[in-house]
Formats: C-alpha cells, structure tokens, sequence
C-alpha cells in the first residue's frame, strides 16, 4: 500500500509541488508579522495555483501550442490554462501593485511595517 | 441593434464611463457628478427593458454568446431573474448613494482632482457587480471578482487617514487570501470536468462526482472560504468591521449594500448551477451552510450590541443579516431561498440608507458614537426619522420590506424541517432591535441642550427619501419584486 | 543612480527593449506572449530609463498626465472595437462576422480585430507600468 501511494505522489509531482507552495504561502501569510513578508506569501500561493492550473493542461508526448504544419500529427498541448494563467498573472500584479502602493503610505503613516506595532499604534490612535 | 446586445451592453457602459473620468480629473467635478448620474440612469433603464423582455418571453433565461462563438467554446452572458433581481438591486442603490455623494465629496477628499479617481472606482465595482451579475462562464466569474475586490479595497483607502490605509491593507490581505482560494477551486472543477461554462461543468460534474468525491469536495469547500472571506460570512468577516467603518460614507454604504451581496450571489449561481442541488445535499453541504448562517446571525447581532461607535455597530449588523442570506441558501427550499433573495434585495436597500443616515449625523453634529446622541432626533429630524424607518426596516417590522424577507426565511425553514434555525431569526430579530432600539431611543428621548437644527443638505435627504421610498413600497406591494425573487430561486433549483 | 556604466549600458540596451516588446506585442497572435506581455517589457523598458537617469529625465519623456490619458485610451481602444461588432449588427467582440478581412493563418495580417486589440492592450500595459512605477517613487508631496 506504501509503496503505490509514493509512486502515485511522484507520477503526480507538479500537484504535490503546488500543494506544498500554497502551504507554504498561506503559512506566511499567518504567520510573519511584518507585512511586506504576507505580502509575499500571497505571491507565493497565487504561484502554486498556476503551476495546478498549467500543469493539468499538459498531455505527455505533444508539444507547443503554436500552429505550425509540421508539428499537426503530433499534436497539441492544452493551450486554455495556459491563456487562463495570463490573465491570473495580471490580476495577480496588480493585486500586487495596489498592496505595495498601500505598504509605502502605511509605511509614512506608521514609521514601520510591522503588524504588532502598528495595531498597538492603532489602538493607542482611536482612544 | 442596442436591445438585443442589452446584457452585455450594461457592463460596458459601466465600463467605459469608469474609464472616461479620468480624462476629466482637471475640470470641474460636476462635470464628473452629472455623467456618473446619467450612467446610473441609463443602467436603471437598461435594467427595466430587460425584465420586461425577459417576463415577455415567459421567465426564460436570455442566452447571449459573446462574440459569437457559443457555449463551450465561447463565454456566455445568461440574463435571467437572478440577474434582473441584482442588476436591479446595484442600478436602485447605486443612483442614491450616487447622488448622496456628490454633496460633500470634494471636501471629504481634500482634493478636485481625487473626485474623479473615486467616481472611477465606484463605476468600476459597479460594473464589476453587473458582470457577476450576467456571467454563465467560471472564470469569468473570478475575473469579475478581481476587479470588484480592488475597486472595493481601493474606495476604501480613498480616505486617506491612517486607520482607513490600514483597514484597506488588511481587507486587500484577506480578500486576496479568499480570491486565491476561489482560483484554486475553479482550477480543482475545470480538472474534474473539463468545461468552465457553468451549464456544461453541471452535466459534467454530476457523472463524475461520485469518481472524485474527494475533489469536489474540496472545491466546494475552496469556493465557500473563498467567497465567505469576500462576503463576511462569520468568522472570516474579520475586515470588514475596520473596513466599513473607517470609509467614506457612500463608499460604506456601497460596500455593506452591494459589494458583499454580490459575492454571495456569485456562491449561489455557483453551488446551484454547478454543483446542482441534489449533489450540494448528498454530500450536506447544505446543512453547513445552515449552520455557519445560524451562527453568524447570533455572533454578528453580539458583536454589534457591544458596540459604541454607530458605524461600527452598522457593520457588524452586516455581519448578522449576511448570515441570515446565507441560512437561506442552505435551507434548499423555494420559500427559502426566495426568502434569502428578496431579504438581500432589502437589506442592500435599508443598509445603504442606514449607512448614509448616520454619515450625514456624524459629519453635520460630528457625534460618532452611541452614547453621545443624545439629541440628534431635534437637530437632524428628517435624517433620524429616515433611520428610524430603515431601522424598523431592518428588525423586520410589518408593512415594510424586511419583513416579507425574514417571513418567507421563517416559512422555509419550518418546511425544511429545522426548527432551530426558526428559532435563531426570530432571535436575530430581537437582537436586531436590541442593537439599533438604543439609538433611536438616545436620538430622540435622551434630554439635551441643544436645539439648533442642522439638518443636512438637500440633495443628500433626497437621496436617503428615494431609498426609503423603496423600503416602504417593497413593504406594502412586494409584488412584482416578491415574483422575480421566486423565479430566481425556481430557476437556481430546478437546474 | 549616478553610475556612469549603468547609463552607458542602459541607453544601448533601450531600444533593444523596445523593439522586442513592439515584436512580441505584434505577434501575440502568432506566438506566446500577446498584449500584456510585449506591453510589460515595453513598459519595463521605460522604467528603467526613468530608474537609471533620474525621476526628472524619466517624466520629460514620459510625463504622468500623458501616461494616465493613454492608460483610458488603452481601455476605451478595446471597447471601441467590442462595439464595433455591435454597431454591425453582429454581437459584442465578433472577429469574422464584422467583415473584417481575416488574411492567410501564420501571416503577419492575419486574424481579423485581434492584432488591433493586442495594440491597445499592449500600449495600455505599458502606460500602466509606468504609472505605478510613477506612484510607488513619488517623494513627499504634500
């Protein structure tokens, strides 16, 4: 029983890759206090969903998606995810773009970036 | 020409216009006041047409394929009641809040030129609501979603104090956090079926369900954390209370009316058009559902008894009624889930003039908290009877809208057979009025020294009246709104 | 940054850049890439002038009103040619039905209204990395 659960891990190796990489990404994202750092995990679980999304699309033994005559009798690979995981990665900077945009006027508000400090600063603001 | 390209033809005005503001950021900001408006209209009308088309044709459901190319090749845009109900709800609460904020907003902006970056954004989740609206298609649910999350976080940080910052950088963290989950889960059912057009992946999905019980779980549960943390379902709803009561007034009342119900529509069109009804009871994911809205409806009302700040108190009670929509999605019923529709309808309406009523109090007497207001019903008496109303609204009094919402909750969840959870809305209603009661009461018996009026501007109560005018009509004729929220909830589960 | 290699290099490197970026954005439509790549490294490109040479230098060639104005452009171009489809008769973003001629597959012309969209997408991009790189390196301004 063992030993086919392994076999099975490794002849999946790039769902056992994302998974490890979105547990790592949610792991920074709970567990460092400076904000920068959560930020980075959020990068690093956006990463894991594209590697599942492309790695589902790929059919062993065809080759890239570009039309090109020589290439018709081996066909193929799935070109969707990959224009899929385009517009991830977009939607990915800009989530990105805005949280740094937010991190530099955070950063002249509070002196610092890290979370503790600024929620005591935050509680010590509104009362 | 414009009628039959109506569905997609919404987004793109809402679009297009959110993209023209910024051309106009030099001029004078009621330039950028009045074109917004006119977009609101327009969309209003659009939104008409299309019921009328739609009751014509016998309550089926407009398919529209973009670009031509149909289902499963190209993105479909599917317009049926659901759609109408919501695109009614973002046209009839985003005119007010449209209208209520363009008294004052250059002033609470500190800047002319802000005035049409914030108009921007608001356009922007605008359009990003009516997408979620339309769609047929997965992926461009979670596009739609995007956009709507930043716009959403961004209005937020448009007041630029350092509470308001960083209630939007945790409300970008978490949401983003929810928006990854929900890739995943859109990743996880394109894996399994192979289709993303939302028709297509349900025929897929009930023949290989019981292949991959183990996937699809895990996709529902990734699509329930995902759009939970977006729609504060409690105990994801951690933002929200930071985020809602540290904006601008109308951007509050957007977000708590619209933004949050749009995603808890886009969960609905997702668990019932794709995972079908059937699916969602064998593996009791309805019952889940149940029970998360149970508990948020008791924690959220509280959470907001204990609140002093009166727009904290207003967001925490967001926090309630999302869990009695969500109570309705897990009951799987019709009375039920029409209930739960019609119920978000109203609640859109009542909190966004909640919301506006006490941005007027706090920025014309500059009393925030509870305690403190103690004579506001002598110096804004227009605005405090206008909350009154919406609070009675909201505790679901007779002869006004929250009403039929909670009554058909209370009828579906005895026919579903779950006599706690009839329990629990008639305890959130008390609840309800335990929170806002003491305001009204403060307001207006409280003895206080002043009793000078100043009551807010004339285009700010219009707006609030127009909203208020929609509680008190959906209270006495809930008709024509009552039958579009029992087709939507029909078409949801007969698919 | 005031070193003197970095500027030598840059100014040799830049229109290398922009030409591989105006390549990859021209045959999106042929080849991986498209829009939003080719636009990010003309994009890119642009930054890293403003990056090396100073602030100064940078919004002279670019200034961030223009960036702005071609941001909405970019956005506008592409529902312009959505609407096309519908003015026609046809539906929203049709390629074929429109009349547009379509060329011979793996040409350079070829494929209807999705080079004009790629452009606009791709000028979009472009004008939208050098905004924020505008917004994130504002000094105080108060």
């Amino acid at each position: 029983m063992k030993v086919s659960l392994l076999s099975r891990l490794l002849a999946n190796y790039p769902y056992v890759a994302a998974f490890i990489l979105f547990a790592i990404g949610i792991y920074g994202v709970i567990a460092s206090s400076n904000l920068l750092r959560k930020l980075l995990g959020i990068s690093i679980m956006e990463s894991a969903i594209f590697l599942m999304f492309i790695a589902s699309g790929n059919i062993t033994g065809r080759g890239v998606p570009i039309v090109d005559a020589a290439k018709e009798s081996v066909g193929y690979v799935n070109p969707l995810p990959q224009a899929l995981i385009l517009t991830g990665i977009v939607v990915g900077v800009s989530t990105t773009a805005f949280a740094l945009a937010l991190l530099v006027k955070l950063h002249k508000y509070y002196g610092t970036l890290d979370a503790r400090i600024i929620y005591d600063k935050r509680e010590a603001d509104k009362h | 020409m414009i009628q039959e390209n109506l569905p997609v033809l919404l987004v793109v005005t809402l679009l297009f216009t959110a993209y023209l503001l910024p051309i106009f950021t030099k001029r004078r900001p009621r330039i950028i006041e009045l074109l917004v408006v006119t977009v609101e209209c327009l969309i209003l009308g659009g939104t008409l047409y299309l019921a009328g088309l739609i009751a014509r044709q016998g309550r089926a459901p407009i398919i529209y394929p973009a670009g031509g190319w149909p289902a499963p090749w190209g993105i479909e845009l599917s317009v049926g009641s659901l759609s109408i109900l919501f695109l009614l709800m973002i046209a009839g609460v985003g005119l007010p809040v449209a209208i209520f904020a363009t008294d004052g907003i250059t002033w609470q902006l500190r800047s002319r030129q802000r005035v049409a970056w914030f108009f921007t954004l608001y356009l922007l989740l605008a359009a990003a609501l009516a997408g979620l609206a339309v769609t047929n298609d997965l992926f461009n649910v979670y596009v739609f979603v995007e956009v709507a999350t930043i716009s959403c976080c961004a209005l937020v940080a448009a007041k630029d104090d350092p509470l308001a910052i960083k209630a939007a950088f945790r409300y970008l963290l978490l949401a983003t956090v929810g928006s990854g989950f929900i890739f995943a889960g859109i990743g996880l059912i394109y894996l399994v079926t192979g289709n993303l057009d939302m028709t297509f992946a349900f025929t897929e999905l009930s023949q290989r369900a019981y292949t991959y019980p183990h996937v699809v779980r895990l996709a529902i549960s990734f699509f329930v954390i995902g759009f939970g943390t977006k729609a504060a379902l409690f105990p994801l709803h951690l933002w929200l209370p930071d985020a809602h009561s540290a904006a601008l007034t109308p951007a509050s009342a957007i977000l708590s009316g619209l933004a949050v119900k749009g995603y808890i529509i886009a969960l609905a069109k997702i668990l019932y058009i794709i995972v079908g009804p059937a699916l969602l009871q064998a593996l009791s994911i309805d019952r889940i559902l149940l029970l998360m809205g149970m508990v948020a409806i008791v924690a959220g009302s509280l959470l907001a008894l204990a609140q002093d700040e009166l727009k904290r108190r207003l967001a925490y009670s967001t926090v309630a009624q999302v869990g009695y929509i969500f109570l309705g999605l897990g009951l799987m019923n019709t009375t039920g889930l029409a209930g739960a529709l019609f119920y978000a309808a109203s609640h859109a309406i009542i909190k966004a003039c909640l919301f506006l009523a006490a941005g007027a109090i706090i920025s014309r007497t500059g009393k925030e908290r509870v305690s403190q207001m103690a004579g506001v019903g002598r110096e804004m008496p227009i605005t405090m009877g206008i909350f009154t109303i919406c609070s009675f609204a909201l505790m679901g009094l007779p002869l006004l809208s929250g009403f039929i919402g909670k009554w058909n909750l209370l009828r579906g969840s005895i026919q579903a057979g779950s006599f706690l959870a009839s329990l629990v809305i008639i305890l959130g209603s008390l609840l309800c009025a335990g929170y806002l009661l003491p305001v009204i009461r403060t307001a207006y018996f409280v003895p206080a020294g002043t009793t000078t009026t100043k009551e807010t501007s004339f285009l700010q109560i219009s707006s609030m009246l127009i909203l208020t005018v929609f509680v008190i009509v959906l209270g006495i004729a809930p008709g024509p709104l009552w039958n579009l929220a029992w087709q939507a909830a029909r078409d949801l589960l007969g698919g | 940054m005031k070193d003197y290699i970095l500027k030598r290099v840059v100014i040799l490197l830049l229109p290398l850049m922009q030409v591989f970026g105006l390549y990859v954005i021209f045959h999106g439509h042929l080849s991986p890439g498209g829009g939003f790549a080719g636009g990010m490294i003309v994009g890119l490109g642009l930054v890293c002038y403003a990056a090396v040479y100073g602030m100064e230098k940078g919004t002279d060639k670019v200034p961030d009103r223009a960036a702005t104005l071609i941001e909405s452009f970019g956005t506008l171009w592409y529902g312009a040619v959505g609407l096309v489809g519908v003015f026609k008769g046809t539906l929203f973003l049709s390629n074929k039905a429109t009349g547009v001629p379509m060329g011979q597959p793996a040409a350079l012309l070829s494929g209807g209204w999705i080079l004009v969209i790629t452009l606009g997408v791709g000028i979009k991009v472009a004008s939208t990395i050098v905004t924020l790189f505008y917004a994130l390196t504002e000094e105080e301004e108060s």
